[in-house]
């Protein structure tokens, strides 16, 4: 049997940073083959090139045999490969139909020269029914659909093509578990039609449970590669991270803490799918929010920060209520949100633009920003977080989605939040990322912050929180105490 | 951690390079034709200094991503009603006073009925634009002589001349990089302009930032209402007409991003403006028509923008 598609000696640069180094890869039909490394490593680079988005520098491609030298991404799809990429994919002010055939509407032309949006939507409901996604109406601007529907927009466009290759780049970490499962299958179809699928994500337990071989980057370079019964948890972190990893993964204590002073109060929030939802964290505390991805756990977050349109209830902090981000700010609240490329970074912005914003106040002296205040500061923030750039002017856009994630950290770290609201914190971050983040948010617990963390993660909500509360249809169903939190108990709760 | 290299600074610079190249191509083309430079230098100064006062407060508009079409026909309100004061009252420190006051309110009416409607301010500025534009008309009809509004010449004479158009334009661009860059407005109106919705999560008020842009600008707008009625001080309804398309012109040429965001700088204006000046007079002494002159204008024009947004082309990694 041949590969499908090899790769041989792949170069490729990004100004001063070199992200692949002399890749060789070989994707077999009929194979689900896993990459995995740090953020950074350089799997998106390889798989992007593979899928026509960008150009190596230098090496070879070849896609049955054949030389592969794709003029796009919609080239590389209408020939074969296809790729569900990491960050947002679709053109929110268009309509689902329009998006999924984006550059293919002459296909919907009239003898008169019109599109028929009809025959368009009427397509697209047939693309979408293929991968199950039945609640999503064609005509719909994508601007309306949540992350996981524009993610499954995304899959569907790229599944009616049929590719010989999928490439799925931490497609999951946007996806809630119905919508994994339903990947999965898609998957395992292809697989079992002798195609290939190439998966990305910082899951391992996933990736383990996914795929057939799995194949390690570091620094560019492919590491080494395991099969199925070789999978070991321990040698696989140690070649993504070239060391093995120190310290504790989760909290160490097995006990709720917490001091007397309540944080952040919420009294009775009602509206955008929330009711009655009230709820104290105190300092030093680490609550958890749990639930499945539309139980109203982002809602309430964004709630929280003051920045839901709410019919009812109160959130304060340090007794003085709040309704709006700019007040819940000036108070020493900070809001990660789950949608980190749109919602917390200004991607066109530098890292000393987007970590110094949060901090203003705290850089200026006598009301005046001046720039060997604001160097200084942001410096400590890069060097506290162990931000990777190469230098602070570099735009956020050209980083990877760890270090992205420390820039927002350290944003609100930076400005001394008290109280900090973390929806999916760990959120497409590598193992070692996700290690120190940790570390870091237990850090704040004991420097007396209050910590919100909202997140579909099951096993981060148990290993981090002090305290969990479940949530289901925008209400609070169980609050489980650390110690108590028993996974089967949690997901009863859920669903 | 590393520092920028020169070659990604380069883009940064290339506008004001640009400005450079075109002064030094002025006086060699001025000594190959044996033009008089200094007047040239004179004539380039009158033209630009309005364009270059009333882009460099708009730069806090477009910066927040929007934009203001009505700075036209602002500057012609606050300039007619200047005038008028000073017919009125014989006072250049009265028509002084009223030029930027008119240009202050009219920003913030605009700006305010923004915050109140929830509009963006471009929204705002074309009701505002054909509402100012009507209002001149019936002004020149109220208090004019013909079609005109007219302040008498020998009255500021005194005042037309370099050095206190210079000064004017110097001030306020102090002003103006001092608030921008050294007090919070300018980065916050930044973040408005790259990312609303991350801007609004980092605490941000846009609203309160529309407002200080609007009234900043407005200064601008009155300064240059000022000047204008000291270049020519016979209005017309056609007074200042061209400013508001001269303004974008400027600010993209000034290498700017017309959308705004975090590339945006109070430079710009002031580099842009005067590098159109000189554009212009290299081709009056060359005796280019102005059909070639458009041309190369914007050829020059495209090349510009394209080595300012060199820096982003190409280098980014993909996530």
């Amino acid at each position: 049997m041949e590969p499908i598609l090899t790769v041989r000696s792949m170069d490729k640069s990004f100004g001063a940073t070199v992200a692949l180094r002399q890749v060789d890869l070989d994707v077999w039909p009929g194979e689900i083959r896993g990459l995995i490394g740090e953020n950074g490593s350089g799997k998106s680079t390889l798989t992007s090139i593979i899928a026509g988005i960008q150009k190596a520098d230098a090496g070879e491609i070849r896609f049955h045999g054949q030389p592969w030298h794709p003029a796009s991404m919609i080239d590389a799809l209408n020939h074969g490969i296809g790729m569900i990429v990491q960050e947002t994919g679709t053109i929110p002010g268009i309509t689902v139909a329009e998006n999924l055939f984006l550059g293919e509407s002459d296909r919907f032309r009239s003898s008169l020269g019109l599109v028929s949006r009809r025959a368009m939507e009427r397509e697209a409901r047939k693309a979408l029914d293929v991968i199950h996604a039945d609640h999503i109406r064609p005509g719909t601007p994508a601007a309306m659909l949540d992350l996981q529907e524009r993610k499954l927009v995304e899959v569907a466009k790229v599944m009616v093509k049929k590719p010989e290759i999928l490439v799925v780049d931490e497609t999951t970490t946007a996806l809630s578990q119905k919508g994994r499962e339903l990947l999965y299958q898609l998957m395992e179809s292809l697989k079992k039609e002798g195609k290939a699928v190439i998966f990305i994500s910082h899951d391992l337990d996933e990736i383990k449970q996914v795929c057939d071989t799995l194949t390690v980057l570091r620094d560019g370079r492919i590491i080494t590669h395991f099969s199925r019964e070789n999978y070991d948890d321990d040698a696989i972190k140690t070649s993504m991270i070239g060391r093995e990893m120190q310290g504790d993964y989760y909290r160490a204590d097995s006990e709720p803490s917490w001091q007397e002073q309540v944080l952040l109060k919420a009294d009775r929030l009602t509206g955008s799918g929330l009711h009655d939802v009230s709820l104290e964290v105190r300092a030093g505390e680490i609550l958890g929010i749990g639930g499945l991805s539309e139980c109203g756990m982002h809602t309430l977050g964004k709630a929280l920060f003051g920045s839901a349109m709410l019919t009812g209830g109160t959130v304060e902090t340090g007794g003085k209520a709040y309704s709006d981000p700019g007040h819940a700010t000036a108070l020493g609240v900070g809001y990660v949100s789950k949608e980190r490329d749109t919602e917390s970074l200004c991607q066109q912005a530098s890292i000393r633009d987007n970590i110094a914003i949060g901090g203003l106040k705290h850089i200026q002296m006598k009301k005046l920003i001046l720039k060997k205040r604001e160097t200084a500061y942001v410096q400590k923030q890069v060097d506290a977080l162990s931000i990777k750039c190469r230098h602070m002017e570099q735009p956020v856009s050209a980083m990877s989605g760890g270090n992205k994630q420390k820039v927002v950290f350290g944003k609100w770290l930076g400005a001394g939040s008290r109280v900090l609201i973390l929806d999916c914190p760990t959120r497409g971050v590598d193992i070692g990322v996700k290690q120190s983040m940790y570390q870091l948010i237990t850090k704040m617990k004991n420097e007396g912050r209050a910590v919100l963390i909202i997140s579909e993660e099951m096993a981060e909500l148990i290993g981090m929180c002090d305290r969990l509360l479940v949530m289901k249809d925008g209400a609070v169903q169980k609050e489980f105490l650390r110690g108590q939190m028993r996974e089967a108990e949690i997901i009863r709760y859920m669903i | 951690m590393g520092k920028q290299t020169w070659k990604e600074r380069i883009p940064a610079f290339a506008s004001v390079l640009g400005l450079l190249v075109l002064i030094a191509a002025y006086y060699i083309v001025g000594a190959v034709r044996d033009a008089n430079v200094a007047y040239g230098l004179k004539a380039i100064v009158n033209q630009s200094v309005v364009v270059a006062l009333v882009a460099t407060g708009a730069v806090f508009i477009y910066t927040l991503g929007s934009f203001d079409i009505s700075l036209g026909a602002a500057t012609g309100v606050s300039a007619l009603l200047g005038a008028m004061a000073y017919n009125a009252t014989g006072s250049l420190v009265i028509m002084f006073l009223v030029c930027v006051g008119v240009a202050v309110v009219l920003g913030f009416i605009n700006s305010s009925l923004a915050s109140v409607f929830n509009l963006p301010i471009f929204v705002t500025t074309v009701a505002m634009m054909s509402v100012l534009s009507a209002f001149m008309l019936i002004l020149i009809g109220w208090n004019g002589a013909g079609d005109t509004v007219k302040v008498k010449a020998r009255d500021v004479r005194p005042l037309d001349n370099i050095p206190f158009k210079v000064f004017i334009l110097v001030s306020y661009i102090a002003l103006c990089w001092f608030i921008f860059t050294l007090l919070p407005t300018g980065r916050e109106a930044k973040f408005i302009g790259g990312s609303p919705v991350c801007a609004r999560l980092s605490g941000i008020n846009e609203k309160k930032l529309g407002i200080i842009a609007s009234l900043i600008s407005a200064v601008g707008i009155g300064l240059g209402a000022f000047l204008t009625i000291i270049y020519a001080p016979t209005l017309t309804k056609d007074t200042a007409s061209s400013i508001g398309m001269d303004v974008i012109i400027a600010i993209v040429f000034g290498g700017m991003p017309v959308s705004g965001g975090p590339r945006s700088r109070i430079l710009s204006a002031v580099v842009g403006a005067f590098s159109m000046g000189f554009m212009t007079q290299i081709m009056s002494m060359l005796n280019l028509g102005s059909g070639y002159g458009q041309m190369i204008k914007a050829a020059i024009f495209l090349l510009v923008v394209f080595i300012a947004l060199g820096s982003q082309r190409g280098k980014l990694l993909t996530r």
